[in-house]
């Protein structure tokens, strides 16, 4: 059988590569934000201000300098371009206040316009350099920026636990990379249900359900509308995995349109592009971690099922051999048989009749058992359930020595039922097979619960007592009946697991462990 | 020699040998019991007993086992109580010499019959006549009729019908039936000795389809119908 996933290709996987610096040949002069010229007209405004005031006290070149110094400041702080625009207003600015004829923008002598050219030239390069060096502390920014989400994004991904908790985080980060609404569509048999959105509470329109559709459907990224257009204000990105019955399902993440005049909108977009793909190979992990589990439930029923058939035909048989047998004896041989053999006889067909119905019994009971192993795990106390199974031992063996020694014990994660069935069968074993007082314990030991069945007997044949602590479920050794296998597949079922051990008396020693609950407590205890 | 003969019943259900007890005095044999295989030995060193029923499932050995010991010194009869998951093991018991078995569960007729046929001495090969059904097998001239009329048997044929109906009543393995026909560089040709049965059932058999003499044990060998003890032949 092979069930192997099929994960869809996803266009979104490629390598990531966060902006690098901007070499010679990039187009490093990033469009202008309006608030860099009103910035720098104000800073150019005040110097202008202050070398009018100043210009008693400061001498020309030093005026030059104050000119230069907001060039700078403004190339600096707005890039390239309004370094530009302040270099150019700098020179009108200064040509206006200090060149002959004052408070024009006339030059009269030939010496001014050397110093005009030359400052031009100056202010030109500082305001190159600067936006140069702007652009360059930018891309670091927000390359910088980029690899903090993307180690960010990695490290809560690794911790999601379902295709809802990548949803979450996969929309948090989308939601901050695309400064804009993002949403997560969980698509179930082809249909889109709203799984998720960031922030909380945005419904996306109906034109955006449709884009989400179309990507679903054509298994590609449909982007959003640009602006001004009709159409879905967001960008969708499918993310399917195919699981083993070959459904596609999956989720689809929407992000709002990064502003195209943005100058980090390169390693924002790069940034998006890694969300989107780690998200996919988070639900791909999960896709995986799921499909191994329902594999691994899988072998375990069969293992379990297989070593209750074995174990089943071994415990069948004899009282049906032994009430066939007798029953042909009697009919056959019945006229030659003294009367004190034939009510042993009789006797024989009664007894093996009420084990053969005693089995039966405990087989209806693991019918569930090997139905799905799907224990219906709830808050359980387990000295009830230990209690509980002690009574009806004692209900059925009247004469032997039974004593439950309890601790009080903490709530775990069990099915109460499939427990004290364990349980009692551990005890009927001691019962059945170790004649003398038992004594069934709980304890904590760790992180485990340990309930321990103790019998005075010889203890087990040590072939039965290694496969009981082994990892198999099939292949119980000639002679292990049907309860210790059924025992096994109970303490597996519910996570746990058995030992065996010779007791100091040299009786043995069989023990259920479960996992204790990470938070032992009975929250919600029934 | 015993006015009654002697059973071993090895088996550790003690349930089985309460009824096996009963049931086998009642057919006329004294019994003797044991419950593992070391038991079983010793009791047949003690007791010397005509046959044993063995158990494949004891506790301290398997019944390959027990059989290959006891083959060391005696032929006595092994009868042995096998159950379908025991399928490869009861083959081989038989392939080592058991005599016979029996599935779990069994009723008590059949142990009995199979008992019997154990119990019987067999036919030496120098028998000269074994007649059954119509069929007049006539070992040392190497013929065979039915009903008065010569059948034409090959020299084979005649080999592996004479190592059937020397056994009537006892499974003969395939192992063993292809061991004494075509010698022990053929044991595993199963599909050979088929061929072979088949042709001599369509020669003796009265419907070939539906064998009355040679009958097939799914998996394990053949069986020679045992002679008729309650007129059951023709």
């Amino acid at each position: 059988m092979d069930k192997r996933l099929v994960v869809a290709p996803d266009p979104l996987m490629d390598k990531f590569d966060p902006p690098r610096l901007p070499p010679d040949d990039r187009r490093w002069m990033t469009a202008p934000r309006p608030g860099g010229f009103l910035g720098a007209a104000l800073l150019l405004a005040a110097v202008t201000l202050a070398a009018d005031r100043l210009h008693e006290l400061l001498p020309e070149n030093v005026s030059i300098l104050l000119f230069l110094t907001a060039v700078l400041v403004s190339a600096a702080a707005f890039g390239f371009w309004v370094g530009l625009a302040s270099a150019v207003g700098a020179i009108a600015a200064f040509n206006y206040l200090f060149v002959e004829p004052h408070f024009t923008l006339h030059i009269a002598r030939p010496r001014d316009l050397v110093t005009l050219a030359v400052f031009l030239l100056a202010a030109a390069l500082t305001g190159i350099l600067a936006g140069r060096l702007r652009e360059q502390v930018d891309a670091a920014k927000g390359r910088a920026a980029a690899l903090e989400v993307v180690s960010r994004v990695s490290g809560d991904l690794a911790g999601a636990r379902s295709t809802e908790d990548v949803a979450r985080i996969a929309l948090r980060h989308l939601h901050g990379l695309s400064q804009g609404p993002a949403v997560a569509l969980r698509a179930e048999g082809g249909r889109l249900q709203l799984l998720a959105a960031e922030p909380d509470g945005h419904l996306p329109e109906a034109s955006d359900l449709d884009a989400a559709d179309i990507a679903f459907r054509r298994g590609r990224a449909e982007l959003a509308a640009a602006k001004g257009w009709s159409g879905s204000r967001l960008s969708f990105y499918p993310l399917s995995v195919q699981d083993g019955a070959g459904n596609r399902r999956g989720i689809v993440l929407g992000h709002a349109r990064l502003d195209p005049d943005r100058s980090d909108k390169d390693w924002r977009e790069k940034t998006i592009e890694v969300v989107l793909g780690q998200s996919g190979q988070a639900l791909q992990r999960l896709a995986l971690a799921e499909a191994a589990e329902a594999e691994r439930r899988r072998a375990v029923t069969e293992e379990t099922r297989a070593a209750l058939l074995a174990s089943l035909s071994h415990d069948l048989r004899t009282p049906l051999a032994t009430i066939l047998g007798a029953v042909t004896t009697l009919r056959e041989l019945g006229a030659t048989l003294p009367p004190a053999s034939q009510t042993d006889l009789l006797a024989a067909i009664e007894e093996e009749s009420e084990r053969l119905a005693r089995y039966v019994e405990k087989l209806l009971q693991l019918t569930r058992l090997q139905a799905g192993i799907a224990a219906q795990m709830a808050w359980v106390d387990a000295g009830d359930a230990a209690l509980a199974a002690v009574t009806r031992a004692r209900r059925s063996w009247p004469r032997a020595q039974i004593a439950a020694e309890l601790a009080p014990l903490p709530m775990i994660r069990a099915e109460a039922g499939l427990l004290e069935q364990a349980l009692f069968n551990l005890v009927e074993n001691a019962v059945k097979y170790a004649p003398g007082p038992i004594r069934l314990t709980g304890a904590v030991e760790g992180p485990e619960l340990v309930l321990a069945v103790s019998d005075s007997g010889r203890g087990l044949p040590a072939a039965i007592a290694a496969w009981l602590a082994s990892e198999e479920a099939v292949g119980a050794p000639p002679g292990a009946g049907l309860g210790l296998p059924i025992c096994k597949g109970i303490a597996r079922a519910l996570g746990g697991r058995m030992t065996a051990a010779r007791g100091v008396s040299g009786g043995a020693v069989l023990a259920i462990r479960l996992p204790l609950p990470p938070d032992p407590g009975g929250k919600g205890a029934a | 020699m015993r006015e009654r003969r002697l059973i071993l019943i090895a088996d550790d259900e003690p349930q089985i040998q309460r009824f096996l007890g009963h049931a086998l005095v009642a057919a006329g044999y004294d019994t003797c019991l044991a419950a593992t295989g070391t038991e079983a030995l010793a009791q047949v060193a003690a007791q010397e007993p005509d046959l044993i029923i063995l158990d494949l499932g004891l506790p301290d050995m398997n019944g390959k086992e027990v059989i290959e010991r006891l083959r060391l010194r005696s032929d006595l009869p092994v009868i042995v109580l096998s159950a379908h998951d025991q399928e490869m093991e009861k083959i081989m018991a038989l392939d080592l010499g058991a005599d016979d078995f029996v599935a779990k569960p069994f009723g008590i007729g059949e142990l009995l019959a199979r008992l019997r046929a154990s119990l019987r001495p067999r036919r030496a090969a120098r028998a000269e006549q074994i007649r059954q059904a119509g069929l007049v097998i006539d070992l040392a001239a190497h013929q065979v009729s039915r009903d008065g009329e010569q059948l034409r048997l090959t020299p084979k044929e005649f080999d592996l019908l004479a190592a059937l109906a020397g056994n009537a009543g006892r499974v003969m393995t395939h192992h063993r039936l292809l061991q004494l026909v075509w010698g022990p560089a053929h044991v595993d040709d199963v599909p050979y000795l088929r061929v072979f049965i088949g042709q001599l059932r369509q020669k003796l058999e009265r419907d070939p389809a539906r064998p009355e003499l040679i009958l097939t044990e799914p998996g394990i060998g053949y069986r020679w119908a045992p002679a008729a003890e309650g007129g059951q032949t023709a």
